[in-house]
């Protein structure tokens, strides 16, 4: 196992040394270059033009301007933003990429919710009303044009029910007068988000052995605990108006999210959990005299998980470029849309963080992936 | 032996001395597109305490579908449609899902056919006993993990093996494992579907030597179901030989391979090499079992019987006794012939 970790995190390593490299030619095989912002300027005398080109370091070859690049990336360096200037790119992608994750993945972690527990549902009672209601509407919302419906559900319940804010990360009218900065409340509030979710995980795995009434109980009380706690926690810090704003912020482009992709991971819950109820351990299971409920979830749905669970990793692994499209339409200021005005802005050193942020972020996914198999399936041995 | 058993006694006065499992004309039907199979149809049998029952019959005659319906096991296009199946004199047929939950394997439990795959392949072995003990005996997990080590015992398997997964066992591991986790709750009968048809001989040979010493130890009825005749001679007491949905021929494990009265249970035995007995040329069956969609009429071995004549074809064919055994035969072959 360790060394199978060693030898992938290699393999990543090098993965992700490939891709910066290209990255780096792309950008630099379009026309004109990084000096470009300023050097065009037409205000500017040549000489002043040149000695920007020299600062920038353009006029070297390209192979020298790579290995200052792989220099600088090694050493953490990711330069400045042309358009934040002078805000490092480094900076910024920190600001921008925990918006973004907190977005996607709960809305990510909400659809695979909603939908293996419908997939579940419709593969054990087969052709109940139930079963087309969920597929009719779940492939419904999968298929429509998510920009469309991003901006109807503004309309709705943003515009028409005025229940939720239409747009945008906090209220700045709210903030101005606030004690702190909004990165530290939501990085207080990821902080949170994570330990109540330590705390609920080790509860469940400490409770794993024990079944009945009694282990339920401590599960969901452990649950309805944390949450208690971490609310009670934001009361007295006096700073729970502010979490709360950016929670509603949230809500609307989270619910978007989750509808029009539960249906995906509810379609597949479904096809596995029929090829598993044909299992003889399945029977075997029945034969054994365990409730329905018990063998429905704890011997079909189980193993009917691991597919369900290889499509997540990759979904969430794409959470982090933060679809264009939900950004733009909640102009929520996350890593899709830093990407987007990056790239029409010409800012060549926040597009090229970016992209190197993202690929290892999905490199890193996918070895979180490999690990959580090994904990899944016993067969999988490294 | 173990509480419950203690309980009935004191409740119900012991146990009835009838058979522990009586089934009565027993007739079971699957619907499908194309049309009803007639998979168990009016089958008879019973089975006594400590004794063994042997099923044979070619691949797709109902014997796996009569085992599966002795434990109302059924996908949902099945359908007991009459009969009785009489455990300690009560019907279980009519006993609805909840109820007959808590029959499962505490008092009927099943040695699956390619027991390789009755194990979850994602728990723990002794997880999967032990989940079985759970549902029908309350006791702490230590109690239940000692209990699965006396199982793992009494099938002789290394209890370091208990918290291991099923892909980390052989065949034969597995199958001894199989065995353990259907006497964990010790039912009265357990039904073994093909337990070995998917080792090899020497494994076979072991596992049916083990089975046999356990059911003598326990004292408890089994069922086995199997194609091979070799098999069911070395385990059983009894043997019924099972045709097209019928049972065809009942009785004692001697007279019935010694003296078949009907053709097929004799194509059956003469079909395998005997080591002792005498040398004879191996005849092999022509022919297939029938469409159980439309089984043959009268009796249903006819199109495939050397002795068949016009009664066969036409009426059902009246039961023929003899020594310990009976078939169900117009024209009954051997002594009495």
């Amino acid at each position: 196992m360790v060394g199978y970790l060693l030898n992938r995190t290699f393999q990543i390593l090098l993965t992700l040394f490939v891709f910066m490299s290209i990255v780096f030619f792309i950008v630099n095989a379009q026309p004109g270059d990084v000096s470009n912002v300023y050097a065009l300027n037409p205000d500017l005398p040549p000489e002043t033009r040149e000695r920007l080109r020299d600062l920038f370091g353009v006029n070297e070859p390209l192979w020298k301007q790579y290995l200052v690049h792989v220099r600088n990336t090694l050493t953490g360096n990711f330069g400045v933003s042309f358009s934040n200037y002078p805000r490092s790119v480094a900076d910024i992608v920190m600001e921008r990429l925990p918006r973004t994750l907190a977005l996607f993945m709960t809305a990510t972690v909400l659809s695979f919710y909603l939908g293996f527990a419908l997939g579940k549902i419709i593969a054990w009672r087969r052709g109940g009303w139930t079963e087309y209601t969920s597929t009719i509407g779940g492939v419904t919302l999968y298929t429509v044009f998510t920009p469309w419906f991003g901006l109807m559900m503004i309309w709705l319940l943003g515009f028409k029910a005025g229940w939720l804010p239409i747009g945008k990360f906090l209220d700045p009218e709210l903030w101005r007068d606030a004690p702190t900065d909004a990165n530290a409340v939501f990085g207080m509030m990821i902080a949170t988000a994570v330990a109540a979710s330590v705390i609920v995980f080790a509860v469940f795995a400490l409770t794993k052995k024990r079944r009945g009434s009694g282990a339920a109980l401590i599960r969901i009380g452990s649950l309805a605990g944390s949450l208690l706690v971490a609310v009670g926690i934001w009361l007295v810090a006096g700073t729970g108006y502010l979490a709360w704003d950016i929670i509603r912020h949230m809500v609307l482009p989270v619910v978007t999210l989750t509808l029009i992709s539960f249906a995906g991971t509810m379609l597949l819950t479904r096809s596995s959990m029929l090829e598993t109820m044909r299992e003889d351990y399945v029977v075997a299971a029945r034969a054994k005299g365990l409730p329905e409920k018990d063998v429905r979830d704890r011997h079909v749905a189980r193993n009917a998980l691991l597919p369900v669970v290889t499509s997540f990793m990759f979904s969430l692994a794409f959470a982090v470029d933060g679809g264009v499209i939900i950004e733009s339409i909640f102009s929520w200021p996350g890593m899709g849309q830093t990407l987007v005005s990056a790239a029409v802005a010409e800012d060549l050193p926040l597009a090229v963080g970016a992209f190197v942020f993202v690929g290892s972020f999905i490199l890193l996914a996918h070895l979180a992936a490999d690990v959580l198999y090994v904990y899944l399936d016993p067969r999988i041995r490294y | 032996m173990s509480e419950r058993s203690g309980d009935a006694e004191a409740l119900g006065g012991g146990r009835s001395p009838g058979p522990v499992l009586a089934v009565e004309g027993l007739t079971m039907h699957y619907s499908t597109r194309a049309g009803v199979v007639r998979a168990v149809d009016g089958v008879s049998f019973s089975v006594g305490k400590g004794q063994a029952l042997g099923l044979v019959g070619e691949s797709g005659c109902g014997k796996s579908s009569l085992a599966l319906t002795l434990l109302k096991l059924l996908p949902e296009n099945a359908q007991i449609l009459s009969g009785r199946i009489l455990l300690d004199g009560m019907d279980i047929v009519p006993l609805p899902e909840e109820r007959m939950r808590e029959y499962r394997w505490s008092r009927i439990a099943m040695v699956f056919q390619a027991a390789m795959n009755s194990l979850n392949p994602v728990y723990r072995v002794g997880e999967q006993i032990i989940e079985a003990l759970e549902v029908h005996v309350e006791s702490a997990r230590e109690e239940s993990l000692r209990r699965v080590r006396e199982l793992y015992d009494l099938v002789n398997l290394d209890p370091s093996l208990i918290m291991r997964y099923p892909h980390e066992y052989s065949g034969g591991m597995k199958q001894r494992a199989v065995i353990a986790m259907a006497l964990a709750c010790e039912p009265d009968v357990v039904i073994a579907d093909e337990p070995t048809t998917a080792l090899d001989v020497i494994v076979q040979d072991h596992i049916l030597r083990e089975m046999k010493n356990v059911r003598a130890e326990l004292g408890m009825s089994m069922i086995y179901v199997s194609h091979d005749m070799a098999v069911i001679a070395e385990v059983s007491d009894m043997v019924g030989v099972m045709y097209a949905g019928r049972l065809v021929e009942l009785g004692s494990t001697v007279d019935v391979f010694r003296d078949p009265i009907h053709p097929y249970t004799r194509a059956l035995t003469s079909a395998f090499p005997s080591v002792t007995g005498e040398k004879h040329e191996l005849t092999v069956l022509p022919g297939e079992p029938p469409n159980m969609i439309d089984p043959p009429s009268g009796c249903r071995f006819h199109p495939r019987c050397p002795y068949a004549t016009d009664p066969c074809r036409s009426e059902t064919p009246p039961i023929v006794r003899r020594g310990g055994h009976w078939a169900a035969c117009w024209n009954p072959t051997g002594e009495g012939a």
